[in-house]
């Protein structure tokens, strides 16, 4: 309290020192003072609030490790906005906020982390998948700091009550966003740029192509892999060979928006992931299945605050706001889209399963009996269907 | 003659003359200005993003040296680079263009980890010795396939060795998202080792570092004194002085090579038994390419080498401290550490040649 007094004095000196020399002068030293006094009742508030944990949201400082930066506009860009709107909402400063961009999945991971650890950091985010193993070996020589993995599955399994994972039920939105394509399609042929062969993209497309078909039961979809997170030349390319082989709306599971804007250059359609890709491909684009991380990122934060455990497996839901639909694009979506997919979002929101039977693989064998459904990311946080349905075919 | 030259074709406006006389004095002077040229035009990068030139350089070395993580990161990234650096230095003294350090890397890491992966319950030392060797042998083998088809067919090494990367790097993989995909995550990827198969730590990074500043210390000895280092060196002079003296120069090459992949896999060894405890197609991560400049601007002096991977390291680790504190987009950070190399590499021109313009009379 004794240095906030201080700050106020001081800038209360500086104004004054500061006001023979120009209004422009004047205005900034009476901001800096306003600004002063701001913080020191924030202080005061913080402080009544917080007694026990001794970290309050005015000291409390929050490390995030990016397996990519802003600049990719898509998965990191929409994280980081999370943490924008996290801080806004909480009133953080700058300064209580350190970020690692460009973090390799490997041995750079543990030192990122192990950094922010020694910044003093009491909550640490890891959003890339393969951060996890890295995360897990400083969780074991910090247990006073919390640590939160997105796209994770070892938070239960480490032994670690300091380490949680975090994600959300995406499948959701991307129901939602397969509508528009499945309305849209002309060809009804539906392509799919998907980053890797694993649960969390299988699901992902799973559901989109799920809604794609809830709307038009003719609809079949090629997904093709691109191995990488983060690659837009190859992104470009595989988008091209699906709309090479008559896809007319591609979706994406992959970080950049390169998949949009080979769409846009070939004059057919798609579908964005992680942030509204409108502004991409203006022409292309229907809508996007969104993030909206701040959800969590505020929920951890004030766990900590507060002194309460973070729940081990967390999974935000489209009800909460974690995922969504960007606006729908109204010079590119098909008629009734909107009405088709407010009538779907309401199914959602009274509780309809999206993968619910009945379900086949492509040899007609039984994956989900009719009246039955895939409790997608039940127990744990991660997707975790995996099976590939009738109706979607692999490219080699 | 030299009329005759002149008359025939216009003298261009400026000629490339062979330096012979340059003194080490004006050598060091012409490095120090690329240096200070190299950091002018990265400070006018980074003032044309809004940052003040001064503190970025200030952030630059403060996040690689300043606190004892940032070192360590800093040593971890010295490692491999001088590794490898030592691992193709001979064969460049031969004048064997071995850019395939990468895939023998690799190949040094495959060895290494099929015993961490599935013979974990050997005891932590042996275990670790078999891995050392393992690795040694896998980057010896996949180093002396190109050696043994130039020695008997005079294939070209620049292509052979390159080619041999993508496959190795492929079979790294195949492995991932198939034989050896870890059975409890449905991600491709490969397990982490088991504490078993960790390399241990001196003063808080693997003991890699020390081994490999004995590699150095080894190799210049091996260069510069041994018999074996004398006949690499004819044999890069001239093949045929070597035969001329009686040298077996096929045996030489191979001997070389043998030696120099099993370097580079032993490097392979420490990167995933030191630092990121598994095996993925990143764990080679172009030092096999950056070790190339590094050997080339020490001249192939395993001493100087040791200088310049710690100067390149902290340009990495410096370059993503910057990322973080200014927000500088990673492309940039690695345009101003490609143009601070650019500008090294390209000063050794201007210390061999000189510039010869035009003079006004001739025209």
């Amino acid at each position: 309290m004794k240095k906030r007094l201080f700050a106020v004095l001081l800038a209360g000196a500086m104004a004054f020192s500061l006001a023979a020399c120009g209004s422009k002068e004047e205005e900034k030293a009476a901001e800096a003072v306003k600004e002063a006094v701001e913080e020191v009742k924030e202080d005061a508030e913080a402080d009544t609030e917080e007694e026990g944990s001794g970290v309050t949201l005015d000291n409390i400082k929050i490390g995030f490790v990016h397996v990519s930066d802003p600049s990719d506009m898509g998965y990191t860009y929409n994280h980081d906005k999370g943490t924008q709107k996290m801080k806004e909402d909480l009133g953080l400063r700058d300064d209580q906020i350190i970020n690692k961009y460009n973090t390799p999945e490997g041995a750079e991971c543990e030192t990122a982390v192990r950094e922010l650890a020694e910044a003093g950091c009491n909550i640490i985010f890891c959003t890339s998948f393969g951060h996890e193993d890295y995360m897990l070996l400083v969780a074991e020589d910090y247990p006073d700091i919390q640590f939160c993995h997105a796209t994770g599955y070892q938070a239960a399994s480490s032994g670690l009550d300091n380490v949680h994972n975090y994600f959300g039920r995406i499948y959701q939105a991307r129901y939602l966003s397969g509508i528009a394509a499945g309305l849209r399609t002309e060809t009804n042929k539906l392509g799919y740029v998907a980053a890797m062969p694993f649960a969390e993209c299988i699901s992902g497309y799973t559901a989109f192509y799920l809604g794609a078909k809830s709307v038009n039961p003719d609809v079949t979809m090629m997904v093709g892999y691109t191995n990488s997170w983060n690659d837009p030349t190859v992104e470009a390319q595989v988008a091209q060979s699906l709309i090479d082989q008559g896809c007319d709306v591609i979706g994406q599971h992959a970080d950049s928006t390169a998949t949009q804007t080979t769409a846009e250059a070939n004059g057919v359609w798609g579908v964005g992931y992680n942030s509204d890709m409108i502004a991409a491909a203006p022409n292309a684009v229907l809508t996007s299945a969104i993030w909206d991380w701040s959800i969590y990122l505020e929920y951890a934060v004030n766990c900590v605050v507060n002194g309460e455990p973070i729940a081990v497996d967390w999974c935000g839901s489209y009800e909460e706001g974690m995922v969504g639909l960007s606006p729908l694009n109204e010079n590119t979506i098909a008629e009734g889209t909107q009405e088709a997919i407010d009538a779907a979002s309401q199914q959602l929101l009274d509780g309809y399963e999206v993968f619910s039977g009945p379900l086949y693989d492509a040899d007609g064998n039984v994956l989900v009996e009719e009246g039955d459904f895939y409790p997608e990311s039940g127990e744990a946080s991660a997707p975790s269907w995996d099976k590939i349905i009738d109706g979607i075919t692999i490219l080699g | 003659m030299k009329d005759e030259i002149v008359k025939k074709h216009k003298e261009p406006f400026v000629r490339i003359a062979k330096r012979t006389d340059i003194s080490p004095r004006r050598a060091w002077i012409v490095r120090i200005v690329a240096i200070l040229l190299a950091l002018f035009v990265g400070g006018v990068i980074i003032s044309s993003l809004g940052h003040n030139p001064f503190s970025v350089y200030g952030e630059l070395l403060k996040g690689s040296l300043a606190s004892p993580t940032a070192r360590r990161e800093t040593i971890k990234t010295f490692v491999p680079l001088l590794g490898a650096a030592i691992a193709i230095a001979p064969a460049f003294k031969m004048k064997f263009w071995n850019i395939g350090a990468e895939g023998q890397i690799l190949a040094g890491a495959i060895g290494a980890s099929y015993f961490a992966l599935f013979h974990s319950d050997i005891p932590h030392v042996p275990l670790l010795i078999i891995m050392f060797i393992a690795a040694a042998v896998c980057g010896a083998i996949v180093g002396v396939i190109p050696a043994l088809f130039k020695a008997r067919w005079e294939t070209n090494e620049t292509l052979f060795t390159l080619m041999l990367n993508y496959i190795i790097l492929g079979i790294v993989k195949y492995l991932m998202n198939g034989p050896w995909k870890d059975p409890t995550s449905g991600f491709p990827k490969i397990a982490m080792f088991e504490a078993s198969a960790k390399l241990p730590k001196v003063l808080g990074v693997h003991i890699g570092w020390i081994i490999v500043l004995v590699f150095a210390v080894l190799m210049f000895f091996y260069m510069t004194r041994s018999k074996q280092g004398y006949e690499i060196a004819v044999v890069g002079e001239s093949e045929k002085t070597a035969k001329y003296a009686g040298m077996n120069v096929s045996k030489i090459i191979i001997r070389t090579m043998i030696i120099s992949g099993a370097i580079a896999g032993i490097v392979g060894f420490f990167s995933v038994a030191g630092a990121n405890y598994t095996l993925n197609e990143n764990t080679a991560g172009g030092v096999g390419f950056t070790a190339i400049t590094v050997a080339w601007l020490a001249k192939l002096n395993p001493f100087v080498m040791i200088g310049i991977s710690f100067g390149l390291s902290i340009l990495t680790k410096g370059s993503n401290t910057i990322q973080t504190a200014f927000k500088i987009p990673k492309s940039v950070a690695e345009i101003i550490t490609g143009m601070i190399l650019l500008f090294i590499l390209g000063c050794e021109f201007f210390i061999n040649y000189r510039l010869v313009f035009r003079s006004r009379k001739g025209e």
